[in-house]
């Protein structure tokens, strides 16, 4: 190998590095190193006179190798490979030491400091002479699109591609479309009915040309990487028979598959289940959309009761805010009292979560339609019991009221309890098959909480709705419309670009033990059957390393992180 | 043992002029502005919310509706347009019928046409014996002396016998409420010492009202101090010197020197009382319940008719003195036959709660230091309530 021509390049960023580390210390001992061509410090490498620094050496002096010796390469590794394309060197001969981070920012004793951030460069200058010229690849993108779920996410997602021109795959399992808010009477704040919302939706999705809605379906296989996506749909519910199943091209999938609601069984001390006049709101739901509030002994309550946080925000069941259930419980009151004035609601709650537009005037509306609204302390609960005859009422609620601090007991004919949303049963059937993760509690896991949140770690696979946590229908739209924004995005660049590190198999020295297959976190790696050999799909490896270091047989290299460079860098900071 | 909530209550109190108790949600700047809200007496915060939860046991044994004399500050403050001045004086009101051991106060509240026909009743009837005794023992043409249309003892007599009734009627109210402030729901008893040791405060908040002051503007207090001057003043004078009062015309103008101050004070300060509820000047202007209007009319009236009824007796026309002397008389009767059952009743009301909530305070203090456990009132019991 012919000696190497490297440029290093030091940056005092400003004085972040400058004030602990000795830059020019570093500078002149790292200009003796076998293979540097030049060594200098500059006040901020990453400013325009300072990548035209580079760029000029680089062709002035005819540099091969580029070492950046400043921040972290998360922070402007982009920068710099920028620089070097322009000036005609492949991006990958650069490497950049991280002194910021690692060295200035975390010691205080400048000697040791510039020892350590010294050791850093050299490390780097002993790795990059190793970098190889690497090509990015790049591959079609399929414009059509699959939408698991046709719930109000994934009929908005789906029109919206729709919209755009695109085709549009709509799974759906039950046999017929709107989800949970097909269940729904009115909505909260603003008491629009939830089946005008739908329908419109669901007739535009069914008269659509670029719509195929598939009702009864699931999807039973996914395999390819984003753009190429191959999707098995069959009937829902039977496993195993292929006969009914169709395979669809996809470039994307956006996984809308919503919730489902907490069992109220689970919890013995509200009686449901045991006394009749207990409810779940979504039997209330019912019971509203039918149009007649009564009892099971079909007598008009006159003490309706309702109860927040069921199987929410407790330390047995759920931790977290089911978000949606406080406006529907004050949609309740609101709906009780205009169908029977007569009657008194009581809404039992542990805090009034009211943060939504228009939800603050919601609450207040609710107080001037005289709720008793009744709190409770997080740890503990009402309990629901039978009433006796004298009492004038079926049941009686005993909670401690916080407010009061009275140990009380509320008179009820029916209790109405808001049970929170869950993760469906068959959300982790639904992860594995489309290759995404879920959190302790099985929601969905997005690639960013707030930067990046209807995107997986997936490249191609989007997140919208309750799938990936309870909300309301206004940020379950946005997250659709998000996604479907996201994927014509793609769509319209027509390519997707797939870098240029990952790992690839020699297939002289595979011995097709499979031990790859199995412990890829990405699904990226196959098998070849025929040959017997393991094979990357390189559009799906992240690079992560973990098969390169699990093959007995070396066969696994992963490209810009051969075993050479890391020992390499190993070596130069052991010196 | 739970205490059962009633949802029904916040109807009834409606009745009573708590009208916005039901937009509070407990923030607490009410207690927090109260110039006398004062551990263990905190409120008017926890008093809405055992409003709102109609929990009718804690308030009919409460004595914070009394602690306060209605400055607004706490209307002023709320965030909610919840009312919790007006939703105190609601209390009050609701006490005063509580209180009463017939029952008629609550008629009376709840419907100012039972109010009106019970003063008409009174009034006709009052004037019906009135005509009718006087044609029997004397003439209508005789205003004092032999032969008087309504002879000054028998009217002095009758002033006993109606303030005889008032105080039986008065004492087994105050009775009942000694019962619910101080005896019912509560854990410790005060000892007869500790009320004999501040007995001294019931005249003094009866004749000062020195808390009214207290609520930072002194305007307020200063004209209701003229209203209760006048009031007990011409009590005095009726209830001691009546045959003198009644002499005349001939006796010197002095002798009324008293009665006059009364009488202006009176006149003056119930007037600007009916102007500040006219013009909704104040806090209290704001909100007037009936009963509020029926006691300030009636008040006007009987210092009104006195004047009347005084300045045709100085002038000499003697019958024309007796038939103002039916109507005053009457008015008399009418207003006193109100007493005990509504708002006027506040009179003994008042200086009792000053004195049973000083000494239910202290007792509550010597059992927690005794105790080393917090005690409160059941308005005030924390969560292991």
């Amino acid at each position: 190998m012919a000696e190497p021509r490297i440029g290093v390049y030091i940056c005092n960023c400003g004085t972040n590095i400058a004030k602990v580390v000795n830059c020019d210390k570093i500078c002149d001992s790292v200009s003796k190193l076998p293979g540097v061509a030049v060594a200098r410090t500059y006040k901020y490498m990453c400013s325009n006179p300072g990548q035209d620094m580079i760029v000029q050496d680089v062709k002035q002096l005819d540099l091969d190798r580029v070492v950046v010796v400043a921040c972290s390469p998360r922070m402007h590794e982009r920068t710099f490979r920028k620089a070097l394309r322009s000036a005609g060197l492949n991006e990958y001969l650069l490497e950049m030491a991280n002194i910021r981070e690692q060295c200035s920012w975390v010691h205080d004793d400048e000697f040791a400091a510039t020892n350590k951030a010294e050791a850093l460069t050299r490390a780097a200058v002993r790795r990059v002479a190793y970098h190889e010229p690497l090509e990015r690849l790049s591959a079609d993108m399929c414009p059509n699109t699959l939408v698991l779920g046709g719930g109000i996410a994934g009929l908005t997602a789906a029109l919206e591609m729709a919209d755009a021109g695109h085709k549009v795959f709509l799974v759906e399992r039950d046999d017929h479309l709107g989800g949970n808010l097909a269940r729904v009477d009115l909505t909260a704040p603003y008491l629009d009915s939830a089946r005008d919302l739908l329908t419109e939706r669901i007739t535009r999705a069914r008269e659509s040309k670029n719509v195929q809605v598939m009702l009864g379906s699931a999807l039973k296989n996914l395999s390819g990487f984003v753009g190429n996506f191959v999707a098995t749909i069959g009937p829902a519910g039977s496993e195993g028979r292929t006969e009914q199943e169709t395979s669809v091209d996809v470039g994307a999938v956006v996984v809308c598959t919503g919730y489902k609601e907490f069992d109220a069984s689970r919890i013995t001390y509200f009686g449901y289940g045991k006394l009749p006049n207990v409810i779940t709101s979504f039997e209330f739901e019912r019971m509203l959309r039918a149009g007649r509030i009564e009892t099971k002994e079909g007598k008009t309550p006159q003490y309706v009761a309702i109860v927040h946080c069921v199987g929410s925000r407790s330390q047995e069941f759920h931790g977290y805010c089911s978000r949606v259930c406080c406006m529907t419980a004050l949609k309740y009151a609101h709906e009780i009292k205009s169908a029977l004035p007569d009657s008194y609601v009581s809404d039992l709650y542990i805090d009034m979560h009211a943060f939504g537009k228009g939800h603050e005037d919601f609450y207040k509306q609710s107080s001037e339609a005289k709720t008793l609204f009744l709190m409770y302390g997080k740890n503990e609960h009402p309990v629901i019991k039978r009433a006796a005859p004298e009492d004038g009422c079926e049941m009686l609620i005993e909670v401690v009221e916080k407010l009061s601090g009275e140990a009380i007991e509320i008179p009820a004919d029916m209790v109405i309890l808001m049970v929170g949303m869950e993760a469906r049963a068959d959300a982790d059937r639904v992860a594995r098959l489309v290759n995404i993760s879920q959190d302790k509690e099985g929601w969905f896991i997005e690639s960013h909480p707030k930067l990046d949140p209807v995107a997986t770690t997936t490249e191609g696979i989007f997140i919208a709705g309750t799938c990936a946590f309870p909300k309301d229908i206004p940020d379950t739209v946005a997250q659709a419309r998000a996604a479907a924004a996201r994927i014509l995005g793609k769509i319209a660049r027509e390519k997707i670009e797939i870098d240029a590190v990952f790992a690839e198999v020699n297939e002289d020295l595979c011995s097709g033990c499979r031990m790859c297959n199995e412990l890829c976190p990405y699904s990226a790696v196959e098998f070849d059957s025929e040959k017997r050999r393991s094979r990357v799909n390189s559009a799906l490896c992240k690079a992560c390393g973990g098969c390169v270091a699990a093959c007995p047989s070396s066969a696994i290299k992963a490209r810009h992180f051969t075993d050479q460079q890391i020992a390499a860098q190993i070596e130069g900071v052991l010196l | 043992m739970a205490i059962r909530v009633n949802p029904k209550l916040i109807d009834e109190l409606r009745k009573y002029g708590a009208e916005d108790v039901s937009m509070c949600y407990h923030c607490g700047n009410c207690s927090a502005v109260c110039p006398h809200s004062q551990e263990p007496y905190v409120f008017p915060r926890r008093s809405l919310r055992a409003l709102q939860m109609g929990l009718e046991s804690r308030m009919r044994t409460s004595i914070e509706p009394w602690l306060c004399y209605y400055c607004g500050q706490c209307s002023d403050q709320c965030p909610r347009d919840a009312e919790p001045g007006e939703t105190m004086m609601s209390l009050r009101r609701w006490l005063i019928s509580q209180y009463d051991v017939t029952g008629l106060g609550r008629y009376f509240y709840r419907s100012w046409k039972a109010e009106l026909a019970a003063v008409l009743l009174v009034f006709v009837c009052t004037v019906a014996g009135l005509v009718l005794y006087g044609s029997s023992v004397g003439s209508i043409h005789v205003y004092d002396g032999p032969g008087a249309f309504l002879p000054s003892e028998a009217i002095h007599l009758f002033d006993f016998l109606l303030a005889g009734a008032l105080v039986v009627f008065l004492g087994l109210n105050a009775g009942r409420m000694w019962w619910l402030t101080m005896i019912k729901d509560r854990k410790e008893r005060a000892p007869l010492s500790l009320y004999v040791r501040r007995i001294h405060l019931l005249p003094l908040h009866f004749f000062s009202q020195m808390r009214y002051a207290k609520c930072g503007d002194t305007g307020p207090w200063l004209v209701h101090f003229c209203v209760v001057f006048g009031y007990v003043t011409m009590l005095v004078l009726i209830m001691g010197f009546l045959e003198a009062m009644q002499a005349g015309p001939e006796i010197r103008w002095s002798v009324h020197a008293f009665g006059y101050a009364a009488s202006a004070a009176l006149l003056v300060a119930t007037l600007m009382m009916v102007r500040a509820r006219l013009v909704k000047s104040g806090p209290q202007g704001h909100h007037t319940h009936t009963t509020d209007w029926m006691f300030l009319l009636l008040l006007v009236v009987l210092v009104v008719t006195g004047i009347v009824q005084h300045a045709v007796h100085r002038l000499g026309y003697e019958t024309a003195a007796n038939v103002a002397y039916v109507v005053h008389l009457s008015i008399v009767v009418t207003w006193f036959s109100r007493y005990p059952f509504t708002k006027w009743s506040h009179i003994i009301y008042r200086p009792l709660a000053m004195y049973f909530a000083e000494v239910r305070r202290e007792v509550s203090g010597t059992h927690a230091r005794q105790s080393a456990a917090p005690v409160a009132g059941p308005q005030l019991q924390g969560h292991a309530a």
